[in-house]
């Protein structure tokens, strides 16, 4: 096989997303007329490019490689409108001739992608001119960097702009250009994947040479690096085995997004603005052009935004630029000189508007589509089908989404959000869920609350929705895990539900199941309660698990993967269970130093919930025991007596009078005043309000906080300030109100008193906001 | 009689010359020199032009002096913007001085600038004796520069009333100035054109009108954040003065990135290594103050010390630099030696009990 057939083959090395590449590739395929086009892209994709090329189908697209087997993992090939390898395939399937993929496989490119351990765009982004080895970026003798220096510009960016793009070239010019800039890189940085890559595609290309097609009517569209191999004949046939063995892999086509490639940038896909680039492209690379329209659009947007922007200023912009371009020795002004001049006639010298959301203008948000005739995957089938039918956002744009969970429409709605959010499907992200018309909780809620007990007595859900390309990335990815998106979160849960090892962790799993609505997964997850909570001896896992079974069988839910009559026994009988267990585990969770206790506090409170919920079926009498035990016990830690003590005084089982001597009985161990002030806090931290109410609690705690030796005050001052610091402005003024009577502080008190009752037409002011939601809500549901 | 201070086209007459010597680049009516040639003499070159050398006259970022230059080619004119002392004024005399070879041409901006000072006033004698004419018209300096089709500057437009700052519209717009006392309107001649200063901190004191701002291009000149940067500015500026007052201690260079670490992390409110917060004191700690006390402290070394300016001086002038707003600034100061120059090893140790000693007083 001799290298003079491929020597003698049109090939043009090209950039990629390159307006300039393309338009010089255009006039070479007019010039001519190739019978065969080959580009650069992964072999396998072949059947795709009538896809690509259909009428239907609008770039930006990109063909996603993925593995089919084992660990998922993707790589992308995106194509704007301006790739010259988009405008090679569309001239060919216009004028009849050939096109056919070249580079390696896609399973090739993921083997190696695993093997390096790179990103998934990485195989294809990497191999520009532009960043030929993996970091040279960051290194000082980056010879892009250096070059664009010596030139005067600050990027490489910029100099590829000023030198490639801008200025007007025959193909035969460019075609140079190119290959003299591209060799210095590929000197500079070889490395031997793209080595290994240039012999497979020049082997591809000498096979279309012994089809019997004359080489010169062959057109190779090829990064400008691989070009350089081309002409120099540097391709050592050794270097294939440097190869691996393909992974077991498939290829599609989906949409994909102006944003997101101008976020490749780091991989060196040469784009900093994708929309800019698509004016210059629509202008036939006339960059004067492109910097008057994205500024003329800039103009809209400040307008638009109550901004002064008058024609004037966007002409004195648009002759800023120029003049800038030419003081730089640039043929057309390019992204540099349109920041530069907008800041300072249009934006009166503040950058601030520009990046707040000018630049946005020129990044686009462009989505494509793809002709509908390629075969989506089920999972696509179904997210897509699923987003039409509930008309849910599918721009590359952030919207909210608010839903009335008592809709049946929208219940399934939740279930389909949810179930991406546990697939992990990039597109929804849970905003919260609104207690009151007017408060909506936001902030707070991380992933791992979208799926807990709150979601079964939820009304409404906020969430936040946006499509990006890795949303279908990911759809298509997941095909690894199942075939319907309820069978890919059944997966996920399950694989979670196996790594559980105590029961509380299996208690959310179960929740996230009856949130998804997937039935295995919850009979599982329940089957994996019973079996724990059998060897479980963690008191907060327990009490959490009590929770979520016990909500379970209280409220039910709005999804039918809820238990139905017959498991609702089977549940209730797992709840007693698991609640007896959990009682049992009350003491010995009990003792301990601060830190061994310091979740103890909360399970005493969850469980106690669960006994005195109104429709309780547990053993309310034993939790009552053990709580009373905890009471009278000196050996536990403080604090969890204190809270036993809080939690019996507000259930009414120790009454008014008693509360205050068990309080003082705790509190009058002097010599031990830390134990006092942990106990207090454990005291303070459940219903402050009723506490601080009681008088003679009040005095107790006076007594002991005056009784404290100043040493020991200085110890447990910490502890103390925590407790009472936790008051709330309400329990504040009872508790001093109190204070006051029971120091007999008649004077002082009347002067407070004024102080009180201008804070009691605040509360009332409060009370009736709090009214006016709740009629709201009442409102909501009728 | 020397002077104290020379203009910039006299002091750096060799490099304007040699520049236009070997300019052969396009000029603007009225330039002196083509665009590149005034970047050329601004950024400076890095071979000698003609055998002589082109220093930096405004070290930072590029770009922003071509924008500034590209303004200028057109007839909108150039507004400098940023924090005190971070070389707005500095700019646009070495602009005037490239453009126009004339940087004198001056209104600086007060409350109390009136019309007159933007457009002419009488020589009121010959105006009683003689009534108008040309003879009895004391022209303002923007009037000059329109005759003469040269560059005019504005200092800190900002202080001046706003009604006032309108008088720039008409000659900014239609590039004359009627005179109705004698029935004649004068016209710019090429080459006129306008670079005024204003302050970010004077922000909102006597806001620019819509209509004003229209006419101008704005440019704001940035705080100078990188150290290297400002240690390069610090020392060059600082040695250019002690050549003009002969002053001969010469600072060492740990001491100016000591001085200029300091001015940068107090500046910022925090260290170089984010890890201590520090109390940015209410005074401006601006580059062209850290200028003023590295020379101060060469002063002091040559009149009342060895000769050798060392942390002692350095701390001296400090406080007297800092402490100037706001007797606080003082002890932010005094914190920051305590928390942070504590610390450090080196001349920061010397420095540190120093400033202990120059700050208890």
């Amino acid at each position: 096989m001799g290298s003079s057939g491929l020597s003698r083959v049109h090939v043009f090395g090209v950039r990629h997303h390159s307006p300039r590449s393309t338009a010089m590739l255009g006039a070479l395929l007019e010039r001519v007329r190739p019978q065969v086009v080959l580009v650069e892209g992964p072999l396998d994709a072949g059947p795709l490019i009538d896809v690509v090329v259909d009428a239907k189908t609008e770039p930006p697209i990109a063909i996603l490689g993925y593995a089919t087997e084992g660990e998922p993992r993707s790589a992308l090939w995106p194509f704007a409108a301006y790739s010259p390898e988009y405008r090679a395939l569309r001239w060919a399937a216009e004028h009849g001739a050939q096109a056919r993929f070249i580079d390696v496989p896609v399973g090739v490119s993921l083997a190696r992608d695993a093997i390096e351990e790179h990103g998934p765009d990485e195989a294809r982004e990497d191999d520009e001119p532009g960043a030929e080895a993996d970091a040279p970026r960051a290194l000082d003798h980056d010879p892009h960097q250096r070059a664009a220096e010596a030139r005067g510009l600050r990027s490489f960016e910029e100099l590829w702009e000023a030198c490639f793009e801008a200025p007007n070239y025959t193909p035969e010019q460019f075609r140079e250009a190119m290959l003299a800039h591209a060799a210095l890189t590929r000197e500079a940085h070889p490395v031997p994947w793209h080595q290994a890559r240039d012999v497979f595609m020049a082997a591809r290309i000498e096979d279309v040479i012994a089809e019997g097609v004359e080489p010169e009517r062959i057109v190779a569209v090829v990064g400008a690096a691989h070009a350089v191999a081309f002409v120099t004949g540097d391709l050592d046939p050794a270097r294939l085995a440097l190869l691996p063995e393909p992974r077991p892999s498939a290829v599609t086509v989906i949409p994909f997004s102006y944003p997101r490639l101008a976020a490749q940038l780091g991989y060196g896909a040469g784009n900093r603005a994708p929309q800019y680039y698509q004016l210059a492209h629509e202008a036939g690379c006339d960059f004067r052009h492109a910097t008057l329209r994205a500024l003329l659009g800039f103009g809209d947007e400040l307008r638009s935004r109550g901004f002064a922007a008058s024609m004037a200023d966007t002409i004195e912009a648009y002759r800023l630029a120029c003049a800038l371009a030419e003081l730089r020795d640039k043929a057309h002004p390019g992204l540099d000189e349109l920041r530069e001049a907008c800041i300072a006639t249009m934006c009166r010298g503040d950058a601030q508007p520009v990046d707040a959301f000018l630049w946005k203008g020129v990044l686009g948000h462009r989505v494509g589509k793809v002709a509908e005739r390629i075969g989506k995957n089920s999972l696509q089938e179904e997210f897509w089908r699923e987003v039409n039918a509930r008309d849910l956002p599918r721009e590359d744009q952030a919207t909210e989404i608010a839903l009335q969970l008592r809709e049946p429409v929208a219940i399934q709605t939740s279930v389909f959000l949810h179930r991406l959010r546990v697939a992990g499907v990039p597109y929804a992200t849970f905003q919260g869920s609104y207690s009151s018309s007017a408060m909506r909780t936001r902030g707070n809620q991380d992933a791992s609350e979208a799926g807990d007990l709150s979601a079964l007595q939820r009304m409404r859900e906020a969430w936040e929705a946006q499509w990006t390309p890795s949303t279908d990335v990911a759809l298509v990815e997941r095909i690894a895990l199942g075939n319907t998106l309820e069978q890919i979160t059944s997966h996920v849960l399950g694989e979670r539900l196996g790594a559980a090892s105590s029961t509380g962790e299996a208690a959310s799993v179960l929740m996230e199941a009856v949130v998804t609505d997937c039935s295995r997964p919850a009979a599982d997850a329940m089957r994996a309660c019973d079996q724990l909570a059998a060897t479980d001896d963690d008191l907060p896992s327990l009490a959490r698990a009590c929770q979520a079974l016990a909500g379970l069988v209280t409220y039910g839910s709005s999804r039918s993967a809820s238990p139905d009559r017959s498991s609702e026994a089977t549940l209730r009988a797992l709840c007693t269970k698991t609640f007896d267990r959990a009682v049992l585990r009350v003491r010995p969770a009990c003792l301990g130093d601060e830190d061994a206790v310091a979740q103890v506090p909360l399970a005493l409170q969850t469980l106690h919930e669960v006994a005195l919920a109104p429709q309780a079926f547990v053993d309310r009498e034993a939790w009552l025991r053990a709580a009373r035990e905890l009471v009278e016990d000196y050996a536990i830690h403080p604090s969890t007596a204190g809270v036993a003590t809080a939690l019996l005084y507000l259930a009414r089982v120790i009454e008014e009078d008693e509360v205050a001597t068990f309080v003082s009985q705790r509190l009058s161990d002097t010599l031990h005043p830390l134990a006092g002030a942990a106990y207090l806090e454990g005291f303070l931290r459940v219903n402050s309000t009723v506490l601080v109410r009681n008088r003679s609690v009040v005095e107790t705690l006076d007594a002991f906080v005056s009784a404290v030796e100043a040493d020991a005050f200085r110890n447990i001052l910490p502890l103390l300030r925590r407790s009472f610091g936790s008051l709330g402005s309400t329990e504040r003024r009872y508790f001093l109100e109190n204070l006051i009577h029971a120091r007999n502080l008649g004077d002082q008190a009347r002067a407070a008193a004024v102080v009180i009752t201008t804070q009691d037409e605040a509360t009332l002011a409060e009370i009736g906001e709090d009214l006016d939601d709740a009629l709201g809500d009442l409102d909501d549901l009728l | 009689m020397t002077a104290i201070r020379l203009p910039a086209e006299t002091k750096f007459a060799d490099e304007l010359a040699a520049l236009g010597r070997t300019d052969d680049g396009s000029r603007p009516p009225g330039w002196a020199l083509s665009p590149k040639a005034v970047a050329t003499y601004i950024l400076g070159a890095s071979k000698p032009v003609d055998g002589v050398e082109i220093t930096p006259k405004f070290i930072g970022d590029k770009a922003l002096v071509e924008v500034a230059i590209a303004t200028l080619v057109s007839d909108r004119a150039l507004m400098l913007v940023g924090e005190p002392g971070t070389a707005k004024s500095w700019l646009s005399e070495h602009l005037c001085a490239a453009i126009s070879g004339d940087s004198g041409l001056v209104v600086q901006g007060t409350a109390g600038t009136s019309e007159d000072h933007i457009k002419y006033s009488w020589n009121y004698a010959l105006l009683l004796a003689e009534g108008p004419s040309d003879k009895a018209l004391v022209p303002s300096p923007i009037f000059r520069a329109m005759e003469q089709g040269k560059f005019a500057r504005f200092e800190e437009i900002t202080r001046t009333p706003a009604e006032i700052q309108d008088a720039l519209i008409s000659i900014l717009s239609e590039k004359q100035v009627a005179v109705p006392e004698l029935g004649r309107i004068v016209s710019a001649a090429r080459g006129f054109n306008l670079i005024a200063t204003a302050n970010t901190r004077d922000r909102g004191v006597n806001e620019m009108s819509a209509a004003l701002k229209r006419r101008f291009n704005f440019v704001t000149i940035p705080v100078v954040s990188k150290l290297e940067q400002e240690i390069a500015i610090v020392t060059k500026r600082e040695a250019e003065l002690r050549a003009d007052y002969q002053v001969e201690p010469t600072p060492p260079e740990e001491l100016v990135t000591l001085l200029v670490t300091m001015f940068q992390e107090l500046r910022a409110g925090v260290t170089k290594d984010r890890k201590t917060k520090v109390n940015p004191p209410s005074s401006v700690m601006s580059t062209a103050e850290a200028i003023s006390v590295l020379f101060n402290s060469a002063i002091l070394a040559q009149h009342f010390g060895s000769g050798q300016v060392g942390p002692k001086e350095l701390a001296r002038s400090l406080v007297g630099a800092v402490a100037k707003e706001n007797a606080d600034d003082l002890k932010s100061l005094r914190e920051y030696c305590e928390t942070v120059a504590k610390g450090r090893d080196g001349l920061w140790k010397s420095f540190h009990a120093e400033a202990r000693r120059a700050l208890r007083t």
